[in-house]
């Protein structure tokens, strides 16, 4: 009996009544700090890669060449995409934005950095140069690298170097991971070294 | 000639209620249960072998995607553990605000276990009740991370975003109606005659059986045993942490331990948001080298965490130690086999709270 | 068009009844099924009736990617259905395989290998206004003259 007239004391409120002759579901849209699928800002961008390098879903971005005017833009493939927000944290040129994570990071004053690790494995490295070759980077720096392995000059990356694969200059690298696939005994292995950080006022 | 059982009753992988899929055998003698089986394997995904050789941001996407519901917690333990194998700082700031993302996500937990076994015993006014508070809990959510469910919030050396003024106020007005709508809930449990016949005295666990079958978390504190990991961590500790038992052992004081400990945390987010220190977000630093076993409370119990890594932090070898296997166990073992009747398994099995996708990664 | 295909085309979009099987998901995406139901994004009231029942029901709600022990059941859950039936796959594990798509992992993405797919929503996990706003707009169009297309 008492939750009888526990109910109807409840019912006699008006707000009981208000809501029970107005009542409307919630309308069909998401809210505007909804972190979704990262749309194009329209700036230019420099096809560094680094937004397909920290993605860590396997397909989601591609940076491809427009046909109309030669120009470079990120494509993001709805069914892959895991809407973490990472590649509209790092890209430095702001191609990308996602509910307010751009708005976020320049409220805090906050940016993400990478850094690259070259790792050779003496023991199973025959010394073959395959990496020294595929490395895009070697390639801008000594054009002769397109058809041997060796390379006289002091500026590459790495290079062959009395039978086996020395690295010279590892701040030089972008992370792209080609020496890896093409190396034939697994032997090289690059780290891509993420570090989450905020400005510090001085 | 002695009749050992009479039928044995599969409860199948697809089932009305349940959310995910297992297998229960039940062996009865007419109505009452004498024995259970359970079988699992229907969710393996080998999400620890994808794991080996990746750093830490393709890794914590893993770890959070272990399991849905309690995906924050899975997130924390997973950073903090790799902090502090390395030996990196975080924050006062980032500290506090991780304390309110995690009480966050265990009240919208502890709500949908509720949920589920409101609709278990086929009372579903009750737990669309429980679903649209959760509504308001999840907003919050989405106001601080972005995203409602998987939220990827914290990163090593600190959080990605910092709470806004204005949502701050916004925060503390939706928690205080949380607060009086779970305190009406709470009397509609205690009250109701519908739902304490088939919660009171059904499922009992005493405290030895709980202590012989390994139970954790609620459905342990909910027999008397006072454990509780979060009594460890630094930043609980300053804000006066202390776990909540009950004594009873059966569904009953199972749901209503949920219930209590969502009233704790809502005065924790309270008082981490008024008192929240001024100062960065984010720490900065490197992994390193090294192994570590760390572990933290999930809504459900004890999560732990063995990982090894090597001088980049890439993952070497890692093993996720999750809890509902265990409480899984003692309700087999102990507390089906006490049913007056084959209708009431149903709800036992679900007030002592199973995730199944976290049991088998 | 017949007046007959005309009732049945409006019938058959305004009363739809829904099935829901997990097949190795991490749970989100069925969370966000459940607060589709929940009093603030009422799906009832669009004639869309969830009883997890394959023998009585129009569409399969399919969610996760698709572990080796479900690869056989999901076929025979599909061989019970009655006509006219259709497929909805909700989530990124079930249109790709999300983070799971790498070799070392037991799963075997996506779905529409094993059952043919009628819509898909993508996300992880898709929000329940998206969920709800992709259903609208493809309940039309699923049973829409299904005895002339046989």
């Amino acid at each position: 009996m008492t939750s009888v007239s526990a109910y109807i004391k409840q019912m006699l409120t008006k707000d009981w009544a208000h809501n029970f002759l107005n009542a409307k579901t919630a309308p069909l849209e998401s809210p505007s700090y909804f972190r979704g699928t990262p749309h194009l800002t329209g700036k230019e961008c420099t096809h560094c890669f680094q937004c397909m390098m920290i993605c860590p879903s396997p397909g989601a971005i591609e940076v491809m060449k427009n046909d109309e005017n030669g120009g470079w833009a990120p494509v993001i493939h709805d069914g892959h995409c895991i809407r973490c927000g990472l590649c509209v944290e790092i890209c430095p040129e702001l191609v990308l934005e996602a509910g307010r994570v751009h708005a976020m990071n320049v409220h805090d004053e906050t940016y993400m950095q990478f850094t690259f690790h070259i790792q050779v494995n003496p023991v199973t490295c025959m010394g073959c140069g395959n990496c020294s070759v595929a490395c895009p980077v070697n390639k801008e720096i000594d054009p002769s690298l397109a058809a041997k392995g060796t390379s006289s000059s002091d500026d590459v990356i790495m290079r062959v170097d009395k039978g086996l694969m020395t690295v010279l200059h590892e701040d030089k690298c972008t992370g792209c991971k080609t020496c890896e696939e093409q190396c034939p005994t697994g032997s090289i292995m690059v780290a891509r070294v993420l570090e989450p950080l905020q400005l510090v006022e001085s | 000639m002695k009749k050992t059982v009479d039928v044995s009753i599969p409860l199948g992988p697809m089932h009305p209620v349940w959310k995910e899929p297992c297998r229960l055998k039940c062996e009865t003698i007419g109505e009452r249960v004498v024995k259970a089986e359970m079988e699992l394997g229907y969710m393996k995904k080998g999400i620890e072998r994808i794991m080996k050789g990746r750093p830490w941001q393709e890794v914590m996407f893993l770890a959070e995607r272990v399991c849905g519901i309690c995906s924050v917690i899975h997130n924390m333990v997973f950073i903090e553990a790799m902090e502090k194998m390395s030996d990196i700082e975080v924050p006062d700031r980032a500290a506090y605000l991780r304390v309110v993302a995690n009480e966050l996500d265990r009240i919208a937990s502890h709500l949908i276990a509720n949920f589920s076994y409101c609709y278990t015993i086929e009372h579903e006014t009750l737990g669309m009740y429980l679903l649209n508070t959760r509504e308001t809990v999840m907003d919050l959510l989405e106001k601080l991370t972005g995203a409602r469910v998987t939220c990827s919030y914290m990163v090593p050396g600190g959080v990605r975003f910092d709470l806004l003024d204005e949502d701050k106020t916004d925060m503390v007005i939706a928690l205080d109606k949380v607060e009086s709508e779970i305190r009406r809930y709470m009397q509609m449990f205690d009250e109701g005659p519908l739902i304490a016949l088939r919660s009171v005295g059904v499922g009992t666990l005493t405290s030895e059986q709980a202590l012989e079958g390994h139970a954790v978390g609620p459905t342990a504190r909910a027999s008397g045993i006072e454990y509780d990991v979060r009594s460890n961590h630094p930043t609980y500790q300053k804000l006066n942490f202390h776990p909540i038992v009950r004594t009873g052992g059966d569904n009953h004081a199972r749901i209503m331990i949920r219930f209590d400990e969502v009233l704790q945390s809502v005065s924790l987010i309270k008082a981490a948001i008024t008192t929240l220190p001024q100062g960065l977000i984010r720490g900065g630093g490197v992994m390193k080298k090294g192994s570590i076993v760390y572990a933290g409370e999930a809504p459900r119990g004890e999560l732990t965490y063995h990982i090894k890594a090597d001088s980049f932090g890439r993952i070497q070898e890692i093993y996720i130690q999750t809890p509902s296997i265990m409480n899984i166990e003692a309700c087999v073992h102990y507390m089906i086999p006490e049913s007056y009747s084959i209708a009431d398994v149903s709800a036992t099995y679900i007030s002592a709270d199973p995730c199944i996708a976290c049991t088998e990664r | 068009m017949t007046l007959l295909q005309s009732v049945k085309n409006l019938v058959r979009s305004r009363s739809i009844h829904v099935c829901y099987v997990d097949t190795g998901s991490c749970n989100g995406c069925d969370i966000e099924v459940l607060a589709c139901l929940a009093p603030r994004y009422d799906l009832e009231q669009y004639g869309i009736y969830v009883h997890n029942n394959p023998r009585e029901a129009d569409v399969l709600l399919v969610i996760g990617g698709v572990t080796p022990q479900w690869e056989d059941k999901l076929k025979m859950i599909w061989d019970k259905m009655p006509e006219p039936k259709a497929a909805v796959a909700i989530g990124n594990c079930a249109i790709s395989g999300c983070v799971f798509n790498r070799p070392q992992s037991l799963t075997n993405p996506p779905v529409r290998k094993h059952i043919p797919v009628a819509a898909e929503v993508p996300g992880c996990p898709p929000r329940p206004t998206e969920i709800i706003s992709a259903i609208l707009s493809v309940r039309d169009l699923i049973f829409k003259d299904w005895e002339t297309k046989r």
